[in-house]
């Protein structure tokens, strides 16, 4: 495991030092597992000589039965025997081939699997922010069982195109010469006529026929998605008719393709067909064994083996399609292996204190678009600091860089004097938990969810925890308690979801906490029960929050007001509201509109701004 | 067998004629490729009989018989390539008519790539069946069967060698049908749970890395993607036994074949030239036999497609009334409805009115039923008891484009497609002119939106409006609204995602909106139930309270505390 793990973190290195482009994804990703791929490979093989044992057989029996002596009916069983044999041989080894392969491929998904949930379990969180997390579980999943043709059918196309017509055609060319000139005009004629029918126009037909096949996918998702819109407005009939009219477009687009080649299709199959190589072969053994050139035994290997030669050039043009789509699946796979992880510090040093420091913090996710723009704070052990400001002013992304979601991509950001960078992970979260808006429950027993960061606690600390943060008079009413299974035994209403997160944070006991407050209007009595448990997460700790409450904003020690990526405003809220600057116009808007504040909530759930 | 008649059930019975075609002509094909065959035994018994210049004419007959079935099978491809456009067409077609005709109750978010796929993917495969897939299916069944058939007519013993294969070639497949069916079944399971598990773990991530579980992960994952290789690895292995099986029995006949030719030309029964023959004959049937595990696996797994296809061309459609019946007025009445969805009652036994150019408020905690209280008035489904009636008519017995054309609907999740704005304001009244459109995008505010935008009125919006924010979106959709001007109005009040301006630009259009017609709010904002005429206080699926703001704040129910934890919130000055 630990080569192969080194291979793929190395990945990167070793084309970098290989000095090229970047090399093919399937080879790389696929080639820690090299030698068990020949394995199979090289069983198949063997497999694949047995099947052609019986044919020799024929040949052999045919020399024996044709040759002008007495036949000697030893060797003719001794033939025949041989035959079986490789029958024997050819079913044990396809078993075995066919049985590591499969055993084989479940091995690299699983592997592959592993690799990438550890590499996921790396890179920095704020990674997640920019990607939809479907999209990666769907390479996980979906890209990785895509490579499973090519460990459990590959093989068995690589054997029958390649090694067997190889064999086939040494066997042959020793037998006779001319002969096999005329079994290859077959395979020439065929290779000919399937690359002008792969040439650069038909592929951009092919193209063209990919698109008209996205559009009706477009089309179908535009005419599902909007259809409530559509119908309630008597315009199903519009997207409809997209629909239809895409579909008919690909249906001419189909017709006219298909027909267009079909002529030069079927030419190319009938000259690789086993009836053409029998006509050529047949007039030209006939012609040679009449005018004497030939013995009549010549003939009889050619019918039996010269039609594999056509293979590769069939394989050529049909086969392997499993395989570009296990590129591009390799491709995405590789692309995530080489996300770069959070970087480790190599010497860690321990935070003295709890004191939270910003000095001139710059951030942007793109370049040239910075999110927050020179910031410096100082969040003194003990106090609350409210962040304040419109949508869109970088509050969650400040907000995110304390529990190191993400680092700076200018100044730094200081945890008891030290640079978060310089603080080892594990250190980092037992001083600073956060508590934001897109609570993510697992499905496992309640206890299990609120000892998620801490495995190790007792059963007493998680109970501790659920009452502070109001939650345990609901687990206790549950059928089976705190080992219920949430999404089995129980489904937890949003309020209820946060309080578990809470209950979270409060087992670990971290001396600064990052939060996003919620808002909702929808249900404000199980709100306030979320607040009270916000309450209990406050005492004695370094917070800094998001704050949407006046309430929040008031109790505040420090109100901080950002705007655009920069502090307009700082200071305490009275200070604030005296200057009658913008903390005033925001305080003033919020007390005339009472659950406006809810705004920034899908802006903050999402992760980002 | 079974997957031609669910693909000419799921495309409809015109269709039929020309699918029935095109398999003559490639069960012809393949006969004549068989027949072609047969003529190799007397061209190569008198080339091995050594008259090989008697050999001419037969080579002539085969050369004739090679031509035919060359013929038979280009006639048979182009039939298959037009079966599959014909089966295209009429697939996306019938998808097409039958989604329009659904019920948009059915359409749940993750339908949406499930008919995506369907109209792709799947589609895609069903062509593949005529175009590709059946041509070599048919052929590596009639062929070997012709040319047994001809053994049999040389020496019987290798025919009947030959024949004795057939039962266990189809015991073969058959075995290996059955057993993956069951395993697959099993196997999609463990990759249904692997793959919620992994999406877990990517989403739980904030969570697992404060506990610094990032190497040894989730235990619940690890087991998950345990399941999933055991899983594989089972649905492999079942399948194994048969198609190691099939190409045990194939080989195993043709080494029957290899001995028995032996034996009858040793013991003079057949001449040697002509055991020759017939065993380069048998040696051609190995391949497509062969092949035959992997044909009918790839269409095993159409099959499955298709079948889901089917399901959803199954789904019951929104009947449409016989006799329609006018609604008289624009007033709105729910009487005694009982609606279930996914077995668990969401409205019981509810009654409400709510009389023409009134405006009620619904309020309630989530799940309480008032999202789908609106979508029952715009018939986005049927209720299961009771009825909801429009101007004093059962929704039931109004034509469907007369009832959507007396309301407007603005729900939260307000769609646009990926065009101008002035397109997406004009769905609400497609003939509406230009300064009409205008106009109700004036009034929805969008002007500001507009220049804001590179393009102004001619810049595109994205798929699902992706360039616009949600208050943005909100307000072309109430700008759609305006522009229908449809006397009924039923309004999902956003619960989120506006900031103090976008909220006050909201506000007007809406307050334009809503004035002197028949309104249904989900009220999300207090201002907007202290506004209504009347309001209804929804829990679990019944009206506990109705009346006006003063009536239920006096009445000290449950309205009035709903209100005061809302309050709450706000600190007294």
């Amino acid at each position: 495991m630990t080569t192969e793990e080194d291979f793929i973190y190395r990945g990167g290195a070793r084309a970098a030092f290989a000095g090229t482009a970047r090399g093919n994804p399937l080879t790389e990703v696929l080639w820690p597992y090299r030698i068990r791929l020949s394995a199979v490979l090289l069983l198949k093989t063997i497999s694949a000589l047995g099947g052609l044992a019986p044919l020799i057989a024929v040949v052999e029996l045919g020399r024996a039965l044709l040759s002008p002596e007495p036949v000697e009916e030893s060797h003719v069983w001794t033939v025949v025997a041989v035959g079986a044999g490789g029958l024997l041989v050819r079913v044990l080894f396809e078993s075995l081939s066919s049985g590591l392969g499969h055993l084989f491929d479940g091995e690299l998904q699983l592997s592959l699997r592993r690799l990438l949930g550890e590499r996921l379990g790396r890179v920095p969180l704020g990674w997640y922010a920019r990607r939809d997390s479907g999209e990666l579980g769907q390479v996980v999943q979906k890209d990785v069982a895509a490579l499973h043709p090519l460990t459990a059918r590959t093989p068995g196309e690589i054997t029958s195109a390649v090694v067997v017509p190889l064999m086939s055609l040494v066997y042959l060319f020793a037998v006779n010469v001319w002969l096999t000139l005329i079994a290859l005009i077959p395979v020439l004629l065929g290779l000919a006529l399937n690359l002008k029918l792969m040439s650069d126009t038909r592929r951009s037909d092919r193209l063209a026929l990919d698109e008209a096949m996205g559009r009706i996918a477009r089309s179908a998702v535009e005419f599902v998605q909007g259809i409530s819109v559509m119908k309630t407005f008597g315009a199903s009939g519009r997207a409809h008719r997209a629909f239809t009219k895409a579909a008919d477009d690909f249906a001419d687009y189909f017709t006219g393709w298909v027909l267009g080649v079909a002529g030069l299709g079927a030419l190319a199959s009938l000259v690789l067909s086993p009836l053409f190589v029998l006509v050529l072969l047949l007039t030209g053994g006939t012609a040679l064994i009449t005018s004497g050139t030939a013995p009549a035994s010549d003939l009889l290997p050619f019918l039996l083996l010269a039609l594999a030669l056509t293979a590769p050039v069939a394989a050529l043009c049909h086969g392997f399609d499993d395989v570009r789509a296990a590129r591009t699946a390799a491709g995405r796979i590789r692309a995530l292996l080489e996300a770069p992880p959070l970087p480790e510090p190599a010497r860690p040093l321990p935070p003295r204190g709890s004191q939270v420091e910003l000095r001139d913090v710059h951030f942007s996710y793109e370049p040239g678009h910075e999110v927050l723009r020179g910031i410096s704070l100082k969040l003194p052990p003990g106090t609350v600091t409210a962040l304040v400001g419109p949508s869109g002013s970088g509050k969650s992304t400040l907000a995110q860089l304390v529990p190191r979601f993400c680092d700076p991509t200018h100044g730094s950001v200081l945890l008891g004097g030290v640079d978060l960078r310089d603080i080892a992970t594990r250190d980092l979260y037992r001083r600073v938990s956060f508590v934001f808006q897109d609570v993510r429950l697992l499905r496992a027993s309640v206890a299990e969810n609120i000892a998620l960061a801490v495995p190790h606690a007792g059963r007493d600390d998680i109970v501790r925890a659920a009452r502070r943060a109001r939650i345990h008079d609901r687990i206790l009413q549950l059928p089976r308690g705190y080992d219920s299974v949430i999404g089995e035994d129980v489904t937890f209403s949003e309020g209820e979801a946060q309080r578990v997160s809470i209950a979270r944070a409060l087992l670990i006991e971290a001396p600064v906490v990052v939060l996003d407050e919620a808002t909702a209007f929808a249900d404000p009595r199980r709100e306030h029960e979320v607040r009270r448990a916000l309450d209990t997460l406050r005492e004695n700790r370094t917070q800094l929050v998001i704050a949407h409450r006046l309430e929040t904003i008031a109790e505040a020690d420090t109100v901080v007001v950002l705007d655009d990526g920069a502090v307009s405003e700082i200071g305490t809220p009275a200070e604030l509201l005296a200057a009658d600057g913008q903390f005033a116009a925001i305080w003033q808007s919020q007390l005339g509109m009472p659950d406006a504040a809810s705004h920034d909530r899908d802006t903050i759930a999402r992760g980002g701004e | 067998m079974t997957l031609i008649r669910l693909l000419l059930r799921v495309l409809g019975g015109e269709h039929a004629a020309r699918l029935r075609r095109t398999l003559a002509l490639m069960t012809a094909a393949a006969v004549a490729e068989g027949l072609s065959y047969a003529l190799l035994v007397p061209v190569l018994t008198t080339v091995f009989g050594g008259e090989p210049a008697d050999a001419w004419p037969w080579l002539g007959a085969f050369v004739a018989a090679a031509a035919v079935t060359a013929v038979l099978r280009y006639r048979s491809d182009v039939s298959g390539f037009r079966a599959a456009s014909v089966l295209s067409r009429g697939l996306h077609h019938r998808l097409g008519d039958h989604l329009a005709r659904l019920p948009l109750g059915w359409y749940t978010p993750r339908r949406i790539g499930e008919v995506s796929v369907l109209a792709g993917r799947t589609v895609l495969q069903a062509m593949a069946v005529p175009a590709h897939r059946l041509q070599p299916l048919i052929g590596a069944c009639v062929t070997p069967l012709t040319v047994a058939a001809v053994l049999f007519f040389h020496d019987w013993r290798m025919g009947l060698a030959a024949f004795a294969a057939v039962p266990v070639v189809a015991a073969a497949l058959a075995w290996t049908g059955r057993a993956t069916a069951a395993q697959d079944a099993e196997r999609a399971r463990r990759d249904e749970e692997a793959a919620g598990r992994v999406l877990e773990y990517l989403r739980a991530q904030p969570a697992l890395r404060v506990g610094g579980r990032t190497a040894d992960g989730l235990r619940q994952m690890e087991d998950a993607l345990e399941g999933q290789r055991l899983g594989l690895r089972r649905s492999s292995l079942s399948a194994l036994p048969g198609v190691l099986g099939l190409s045990f029995s194939v080989q195993a006949v043709f080494t029957a074949l290899l001995v028995l030719g032996a034996a009858s030309a040793l013991g003079g029964r057949t001449g040697p030239a002509e055991v020759l023959a017939l065993l380069v004959l048998a040696a051609r049937c190995v391949d497509p036999l062969l092949s035959l595990s992997d044909l009918t696996g790839r269409l095993r797994s159409t099959r499955g497609e298709l079948q889901r296809l089917e399901d959803v061309l199954r789904e019951n459609p929104l009947p449409e009334a016989d006799e329609p019946v006018e609604p008289r007025g624009n007033d709105l009445a729910l009487n005694a409805v009982t609606f279930r969805r996914d077995g668990r009652t969401v409205l019981d036994q509810l009654s409400l009115t709510v009389p023409d150019a009134t405006r009620l408020a619904v309020v309630g905690p989530p799940g309480s039923g008032k999202t789908t209280l609106l979508q029952l008035m715009a018939r986005f489904h049927d209720v299961d008891a009771g009825a909801v009636r429009v101007g004093g008519v059962d929704v039931r017995d109004i034509e469907t484009e007369k009832l959507m054309s007396r309301i407007s609907a603005v729900f939260q999740d307000a769609y646009l497609f990926d065009g101008t704005i002035e397109e997406n304001v004009r769905l609400g009244r497609p003939d509406a002119d230009d300064a009409d459109v205008r106009a109700a995008a004036a009034a929805a505010q969008l002007e500001e939106t507009v220049a804001r935008l590179p393009d102004g009125w001619s810049a595109r919006v994205g798929e699902g409006g992706a360039v616009l924010s949600g208050g943005e979106r909100q307000r072309v959709s109430i700008a759609r609204a305006l522009l229908k001007d449809a006397p009924i109005v039923l309004l999902e009040e956003a619960t989120s995602a506006l900031d103090a301006e976008n909220e006050r630009a909201v506000q007007n259009a809406l307050d334009r909106l809503l004035r002197g017609r028949t309104v249904v709010v989900v009220a999300h904002r207090l201002r907007t139930a202290q506004q209504a005429d009347s309001i209804a206080f929804l829990d679990g699926g019944h009206v506990v309270e109705q009346g006006t703001h003063e009536e239920l704040l006096h009445r000290k129910g449950r309205y009035a505390q709903f209100r005061q934890l809302s309050l709450a919130s706000v600190p007294s000055e």
